[in-house]
């Protein structure tokens, strides 16, 4: 369990994080969504003591990171993948981080293994792409078996194959009922990863909810329905807060409405209808939705805005 | 909390059986003898280690040979010499490497945090050791003792050498006579000494080419201007150098007009050692990393 109660970082006269509090519950996945700039990193880095707040605490587990007696025990973090001198073999940066917390070299290779680096493990770092330097970093993370993970944009640089690993690899390690919080600028993999969603804008958080709740919140379901008497349809669900808008070949977009509604409208007169789709809200609409919000309700709540995005 | 089914990496050997730590895992926890093992592991594994040692070694056994050959008698009767003269002629040869050893040592020293900076490796250091100077304590203990021991095989290798070639002209002196002993293991100590001041300043200016230029500035650069200056302020000054106190420290050259104690040109290194290191561990705490 992650804690951070006002947590604030100032560089100079620009604010990072402002006084933001949320709580990272263990057994699932929360994901820390925001353009770059958001103070993503930058609250991940104050986690686990890199970076000093300026106001404000972070705990994790009921303690400051560095007041654990083991913190790779605590929290295995990524933060950059590129935290490794790049003239020591994989194998070697490992090692040396286990060896300060005495975890014996059996482990080491463990995450070597699972991590698929083997073939690597003796090379230098130096050389390595992206995406096996991303897998160095997880496996640095994985070294404490620790009960909290950090992860800064972890699938940056994987292949297909290995971004789905990294999926099943969190989602995994939260269903052990660890505590999992990944940072990603990218929603369409949050929407697939996440449990729940701290978002973060300028510093602040805007909402801090179950995934689902905040697509389901952004309003803007549409559903798309086809009918050859597609103008008198539209017609029928004429209503206040209902728009219909016409597209190709007798298509309508209809929001404000639900499938269920539609469809029971249009038997009741008659209506022919060729197709009824529920076009569910994105991530992305969610998103846009809220960080349009936060400019009108800067000094609100979440929740409040949530309410405000309905 | 156990792992028992991660999920592996496509890549990931079949027969990977991840199973968490594998050990008493109260048995896990941060000390100082893991620290040791850990910078130990650091700095045998970078290349840039193993150069400087063996460029150490070899240059000081090169300068100890050629230093040596190159002492013309020019027929004197050897017999002649006294033995005290004798002991110190073959602990200057045995010792001139540690002159050109200690810029060697400097750059390592600053090299072993500076490479950290670069790299961003300094980010999982601290991460693995959150109240960061037991993570400085150990890179300098580790690197001390590894250049001194280091040292002591170019210095008594330098012995070795320069004794052979001198006996070979009639000048004896044995590794035990105090006037040889004390300059080998002194140049030693020098160098582990020196190596542990870059270090600080390393970690103080946090950049390889900038750390190297500060360090050789004070090691070489200092001396050479103050004995420019024609004021007694700067001349009485030269003794209170680091590299001016190391070097008669071990008895190479003195830059005193009065002689001064070794405990005293010890403590004069130690002082520069505890400056920089103080000032490293300072900032190291108190900077964002």
């Amino acid at each position: 369990m992650i804690q951070a109660q006002s947590l604030t970082k100032r560089y100079g006269s620009k604010t990072a994080v402002d006084a933001v509090d949320f709580t990272v519950q263990p057994g699932k996945v929360t994901g820390l969504l925001g353009p770059n700039g958001a103070g993503k990193s930058t609250t991940m880095r104050m986690i686990v003591g890199l970076d000093r707040p300026s106001a404000g605490s972070v705990t994790v587990n009921g303690k400051h990171y560095r007041e654990h007696a083991a913190p790779l025990r605590e929290v295995g973090v990524l933060l950059d993948a590129k935290a490794v001198h790049t003239g020591r073999s994989a194998r070697n940066h490992l090692l040396a981080l286990a060896a300060t917390h005495g975890i014996p070299a059996g482990r080491v290779d463990e995450v070597i293994e699972l991590t698929g680096l083997g073939s690597v493990a003796r090379k230098r770092v130096g050389g390595f792409s992206l995406g096996m330097g991303q897998r160095l970093g997880i496996a640095a993370a994985l070294l404490g078996d620790p009960a909290v993970l950090i992860l800064d944009e972890p699938v940056n640089g994987l292949d297909p194959e290995g971004v789905q690993w990294v999926r099943r690899l969190m989602r995994h390690l939260a269903a052990e009922g660890r505590t999992v919080l990944l940072s990603s600028h990218l929603m369409s993999e949050m929407a697939l990863t996440a449990d729940h969603l701290i978002m973060l804008g300028r510093g602040r958080v805007i909402a801090d909810a179950p995934v689902a709740d905040i697509i389901g919140g952004s309003g803007s379901n549409t559903v798309r329905v086809r009918s050859p008497q597609a103008t008198r349809l539209a017609t029928l669900l004429a209503q206040p807060d209902v728009t219909v808008t016409a597209g190709e070949q007798d298509t309508l977009d209809v929001t404000g409405i639900s499938a269920v509604e539609i469809g029971e409208q249009a038997a009741a007169a008659g209506i022919v209808l060729h197709e009824l789709t529920s076009i569910g809200a994105s991530l992305e609409d969610a998103y846009m939705a809220l960080t349009h919000n936060e400019v009108e309700y800067r000094t609100g709540g979440s929740a409040e805005l949530q309410e405000a995005a309905r | 909390m156990t792992t028992t089914t991660l999920p592996t990496a496509p890549e990931a050997a079949p027969n990977a059986t991840p199973s968490g730590p594998g050990k008493d895992a109260a048995a896990i926890r941060l000390s100082a003898a893991g620290l040791i093992r850990s910078e130990w592991i650091k700095l045998r594994s970078v290349r840039s280690t193993v150069w400087s040692y063996a460029l150490l070694v070899v240059f000081s056994l090169g300068l100890a040979a050629i230093m040596s050959a190159s002492l013309d008698l020019q027929g004197a009767d050897v017999s002649m010499v006294p033995a005290a003269n004798q002991a110190t002629f073959v602990a200057q040869a045995s010792t001139f490497g540690v002159f050109f050893g200690q810029l060697i040592v400097a750059v390592l020293g600053v090299l072993t945090i500076s490479g950290e900076y670069s790299t961003g490796m300094i980010r999982s250091t601290l991460a693995a050791v959150p109240n960061r100077l037991p993570a400085l304590w150990a890179k300098a203990a580790v690197l001390f003792v590894t250049t001194f021991l280091v040292g002591l095989v170019s210095t008594v290798g330098s012995y070795l050498v320069s004794s052979a070639v001198l006996s070979g002209k009639g000048l004896h002196a044995g590794l035990f006579d105090p006037a040889v002993l004390f300059p080998v293991l002194g140049g030693a100590l020098y160098l582990g000494l020196i190596a542990v001041f870059a270090l600080g300043i390393g970690t103080i200016v946090r950049s390889g080419a900038g750390g190297i230029a500060v360090v050789l500035g004070i090691v070489l650069l200092v001396p050479i201007v103050l004995q420019m200056i024609p004021a007694a302020w700067a001349t009485s000054l030269l003794p209170y150098l680091v590299s001016n106190a190391g070097i008669n420290m071990f008895g190479l050259m003195s830059f005193s007009q009065v002689p001064i104690e070794w405990w005293v040109d010890l403590l004069v290194v130690l002082g520069w050692l505890a400056a920089g290191l103080v000032g490293a561990a300072v900032l190291l705490k108190r900077r964002d990393a």
